[in-house]
């Protein structure tokens, strides 16, 4: 490389650096420190060193464990409903008439915050004024109190995440099917393939690195959830909708500040998306894909 | 049974599948929409108004503080004037950068992995250790503590785009302008800057409409109409005594129209954006 | 020479002017919804009068003013000039709070003509304090009430039908263990004569409010001859929860029977497990339910539904079933900002004080007075139907702790008791004893 290449080179990357060494670095690092300490607004002169005990505390506490099943609940069962609708929704949409109006309606859920769709639910879900309960009554149903229900709490929540997030996979997805060339399938079909081997052999491949990024920066973000739950559940009834992010929040901030608990929670967070987004850069193959790792 | 009778058949259904899941997935927006037009005797009626059935205004202007949404400009101004210096900013840095490593591998896969995981990082896990900073340097509250930090996972995100955009761009266009004579900085005004353009746009595009829905960072680091967020502002309605369904509608709409409205309108840099330029578009 | 009088002319405005702006002071104010309003309206009033400060009211739900307000106190960043406060977070406030006790003295001067301090009743003045300091004037002297819809309990024929279904009269229970019968009677699935869906409206959800809503079915307990023999009596910073020595006072029997109250009612109340104050407010005025317990002010919002016309018939207001709990709001000054905000926000406060706006704020946004003067004044009791009814309830209320940890312990409690309530822990004094020993861990880790 040659001296004017690696001056600009270097010219050019240090605004990031200096912006994350200054912004993400200097947070991580007070947060880990403060997870060693049990730092809380409430009580004057804490912050002291007490080790890993808040660490332990997380096994010994049973609001934390609970929050695990949310935010994998969410992973588990939200996460695939939206790949699988997504898939479902670009191919159903593919080819039809009005295919971009469809297209353009369908993008509309993703940019809605999610606060938002937390005060449609509200309104929606009401036990006694909601429209889902009405719809219900045409079926015989009697009245279902949504948001009282730990299992009806739990599909409310992860209903308006399914709405939110299909269309950014959808998208994705069908973005992709774009790209596949049409003379391929044709060729597929000439050789006698049925529209599922054309789909197996020709398009998946072609979709398939499309469908991991998808898939793995769902996962990553489902941790993340929070707005929702805020506005709809707090978390309730009990623990049944409290996400880790969301119990996070709630010992570190809504009730308190347990500025340390809530860092020892936060770095087990950091910790799970740390591995996920490796796995990503593992899996995805990142590196060659954006061309550096090779020649690097 | 005829091929065409079956294709048209195949059709009908098919048309049938994708206006019912539309419905289902515009139902939330849609409810917001007529509830902000409803007035009080309406938002909790039963059965419940599919449309308001005497439309009003009252949600928007009038009324005191909590009942109408005639406050709302100051937290408009707030999202729009974050959102947009987010969204400009993480796309001038992260071109920059993006450049530096596609086409130098400067810090190698170390370096850009490190970029691409703060895309990721929870905003929960930082916002406490960045209270306490922001307090002790005065950013509390300020547009410049939003935009800082919404431009951790938008600068990640955009250096990720920006990448497989330049990778794109063939190679030989730059040493043809090398051989011509072109400093690197000329080569990356001249070539890149104009061939990146798309991804420039499609990073300004996901990183506004990724700002502007932001809640929990901006809830805890804004304290009023100066620096508040429009989804701040529609927070504070949680738990209040008295739930005006329509003010709060009407605000929900005023948070969500901008960005739907912005979306749609270039919707071909958000395709673009969120394929990594895989699909051209 | 005429040119350069009008430019000094000029120069002079310029500098006035700036000088004015310059002397314009702007205090911040952060309320929660429910004082919002009536905030607005005095701030409106106090500026008309005080044109050399600005005062810029910001509303925050309950759930976010609070912490927001403890970490702006505690790291000591001045954003928010004057507040209003939960008097139940006194103990997690007071170190940010100024003590007004003090500044008084100060600054004898700044206290207005006619503002009698004695004239504040004395429960709500102690809530505003911490430690003997004064941290707050009491503003909203909010407690619990038990709406009911008088027009069906005065009706004879449901009496009748109420005779022949219970063989008692039917009257506004006393006792919830009364209430239970007289829910079920209003609830169409268990009565298809009902008038109402539902019997009552009950707000159990795991937010702050699951933690008045207990007190409200323990307070009789801890209150009674044997709740007072086996805990003391209730000492002002631990409350209702706790023993007169600080320790939690409900993992028995006692604490159990509440929870049991308060679930032999559930299945005659609308989906109380997911709704909170909005959705039972809306219920009562929408004629949904016959009985609703709820604070002071959504009487305006009961007084103007269309459901409930006319409201002198419709809407009947007694003492709550069990004992009440109290809601107190105080105006705080903020500790770390400069003595000029200081100064202004200590004068808006005292002014949002005042006789006059207690009696305003009254009668417009059903603001409780916080004045002995008002409660007692027959202008406030015709305009709104509760006031004559308040100093009895006031002298049996419950209360949730004020102690430092109390968020903490509140956080916890609203989990266990909503878990307890929906089935998922069972309702056991064991599982109250688990609660009692989170409580005592957060207690033992505050020092």
């Amino acid at each position: 490389m040659s001296k004017s290449s690696r001056k600009i080179a270097i010219l050019f990357i240090l605004p990031v650096i200096i912006f994350y060494l200054v912004m993400a670095i200097y947070p991580f690092v007070s947060m880990v420190y403060e997870s060693f300490t049990n730092l809380n607004l409430t009580i004057p002169h804490s912050g002291q060193f007490i080790g890993l005990s808040n660490y332990f505390a997380i096994f010994q506490d049973p609001l934390a464990l609970s929050s695990i099943d949310f935010s994998a609940m969410v992973i588990y069962i939200a996460v695939p409903v939206e790949m699988i609708l997504g898939l479902v929704f670009a191919y159903l949409i593919r080819g039809l008439k009005g295919e971009k109006i469809f297209r353009t309606l369908f993008l509309i859920p993703m940019m809605i915050p999610g606060i938002v769709f937390g005060i449609a639910a509200q309104m929606i879900f009401n036990y006694l004024f909601g429209a889902a309960n009405y719809f219900l009554s045409f079926l015989g149903i009697q009245p279902v109190a949504w948001l009282g229900q730990a299992a009806t709490a739990q599909f409310v929540i992860i209903f308006l995440d399914v709405l939110q997030w299909t269309p950014f996979v959808f998208l994705i997805i069908y973005a992709g099917l774009l790209s596949v060339p049409q003379d391929l399938i044709d060729a597929a079909k000439v050789d006698g393939a049925n529209g599922w081997q054309a789909f197996l052999h020709v398009e998946f491949p072609t979709l398939k690195p499309l469908i991991y990024v998808a898939l793995i920066i769902r996962i990553i973000d489902a941790l993340k959830i929070f707005g929702k739950i805020y506005m709809t559940t707090w978390g309730g009834p009990g623990t049944a909708t409290s996400s880790w992010s969301f119990y996070i929040y709630k010992v570190g901030v809504s009730y308190g500040w347990d500025i340390g608990y809530a860092s020892a929670l936060a770095v087990i967070l950091l910790i799970v998306s740390t591995i996920l987004v490796n796995i990503l850069i593992r899996f995805l193959n990142l590196g060659e894909q954006l061309g550096i790792s090779k020649e690097a | 049974m005829r091929p065409k009778t079956k294709r048209r058949i195949v059709n009908s259904v098919r048309y049938i599948f994708t206006i019912l899941i539309l419905v289902v997935f515009l139902f939330p927006a849609y409810w917001i929409t007529i509830t902000a037009f409803k007035p009080s005797s309406e938002w909790n009626a039963w059965p419940p108004h599919f449309w308001p059935y005497h439309p009003t205004l009252s949600n928007f202007f009038g009324g005191s503080s909590v009942s109408s949404i005639e406050g709302i400009l100051p937290f408009l101004r707030n999202s729009l004037v974050v959102s947009t210096a987010v969204a400009v900013i993480a796309a001038v840095i992260a071109l920059l950068a993006a450049y530096s490593i596609a086409r130098f591998k400067t810090g190698g896969m170390g370096l850009a992995g490190w970029i691409i995981s703060m895309r990721m990082l929870p905003p929960v896990t930082i916002v406490i250790p960045l209270y306490v900073i922001y307090a002790k340097v005065n950013l509390l509250n300020t547009w410049t503590g939003l935009i800082l930090i919404y431009l951790v996972p938008a600068i990640a995100l955009g250096v990720w785009i920006l990448i497989t955009f330049i990778n794109q761009i063939p190679k030989e266009l730059d040493e043809a302008a090398k051989i011509d004579g072109a400093s690197n900085l000329q080569t990356f005004t001249h070539i890149i800057l104009p061939l990146s353009l798309s991804g420039f746009a499609a990073v300004m595009v996901l990183t506004f409409i990724q700002t502007w829905s932001e809640f929990l960072l901006a809830t805890i680091l804004t304290s009023n109409s100066a620096a508040q967020t429009l989804p701040v502002y529609l927070g504070r309605f949680i738990t209040g005594y008295n739930i005006a369904w329509g003010a709060l509608s009407a605000a929900g709409l005023i948070t969500m129209l901008p960005v739907i409205i912005f979306g749609i309108i270039f919707q071909r840099y958000l395709i673009r954006g969120l394929t990594f330029g895989a699909v051209k578009y | 020479m005429g040119k350069y009088r009008v430019l000094l002319l000029v120069i002079s405005m310029i500098a006035v002017m700036t000088f004015a702006a310059l002397a314009v002071t702007t205090i911040s104010v952060v309320v929660s919804p429910d004082n919002g309003p009536s905030i607005q309206y005095l701030a409106q009033q106090f500026m008309q009068q005080n044109p050399d400060i600005k005062v810029d009211v910001t509303i925050i739900s309950w759930e976010t003013l609070y912490p927001r307000l403890l970490a702006d106190l505690t790291s000591k960043t001045g954003v928010y000039d004057a507040f209003t406060w939960d008097v139940m977070t006194a103990g997690a406030m007071h170190s940010g709070c100024l003590d007004l006790t003090q500044y008084f003295k100060d600054h004898p001067d700044v206290i207005p003509s006619g503002y009698d301090m004695n004239d504040l009743l004395p429960l709500a003045y102690k809530l505003g304090t911490w430690n003997g300091d004064l941290i707050g004037l009491p503003y909203y002297n909010n407690t619990m009430l038990f709406y009911y819809r008088k027009d069906l309990f005065n009706n004879p024929t449901y009496q009748q039908q109420f005779y022949q279904m219970f063989g008692r009269p039917l009257r506004v229970p006393t006792t919830w263990a009364e209430a239970v019968d007289v829910a079920r009677f209003f609830t169409q699935a268990y009565n298809p004569k009902s008038p109402t869906r539902y019997g009552i409206a009950l707000m159990f959800p795991t937010t702050h409010t699951m933690f008045y809503m207990f007190p409200l079915f323990f307070g009789p307990y801890r209150t009674s001859t044997d709740g007072i023999r086996e805990f003391g009596p209730v000492n002002f910073d631990y409350g209702t929860y706790f023993t007169s020595d600080g320790k939690p006072a409900f993992a028995n029997q006692y604490g159990l029977m509440a929870l049991e109250d308060m679930k032999a009612l559930m299945p005659y109340a609308p989906d109380p497990l997911g709704s909170d104050y909005g959705q039972t407010i809306e219920y009562f005025a929408q004629g949904m339910v016959a009985m609703c317990p709820q604070w002071t002010n959504p009487y305006l919002q009961f007084a103007s539904s269309p459901a409930l016309q006319p409201a002198s018939e419709k809407i009947g207001i007694a003492p709550m079933p069990g004992v009440s709990v109290a809601g107190n709001w105080a105006l705080g000054v903020n500790k770390y900002i400069s003595p000029e905000k200081q100064a202004a926000a200590v004068k808006f406060i005292l002014f949002c004080t005042t006789k006059e706006s207690g009696m305003a704020v009254l009668k417009q946004f059903a603001i409780a007075p916080v004045r002995e003067s008002i409660l007692d004044s027959p202008e406030a009791q015709a305009a709104i139907p509760w006031v004559a009814a308040l100093p009895s309830i006031y002298q049996t209320e419950a209360f949730r702790p004020r102690i430092p940890q109390e968020p903490q312990l509140e956080s916890i409690t609203d989990v266990y008791f909503s878990k307890m309530l929906s089935g998922t822990i069972p309702m056991t004094i064991q599982s109250l004893q688990s609660l009692a020993d989170q409580w005592n861990k957060v207690l033992a880790g505050g020092q």
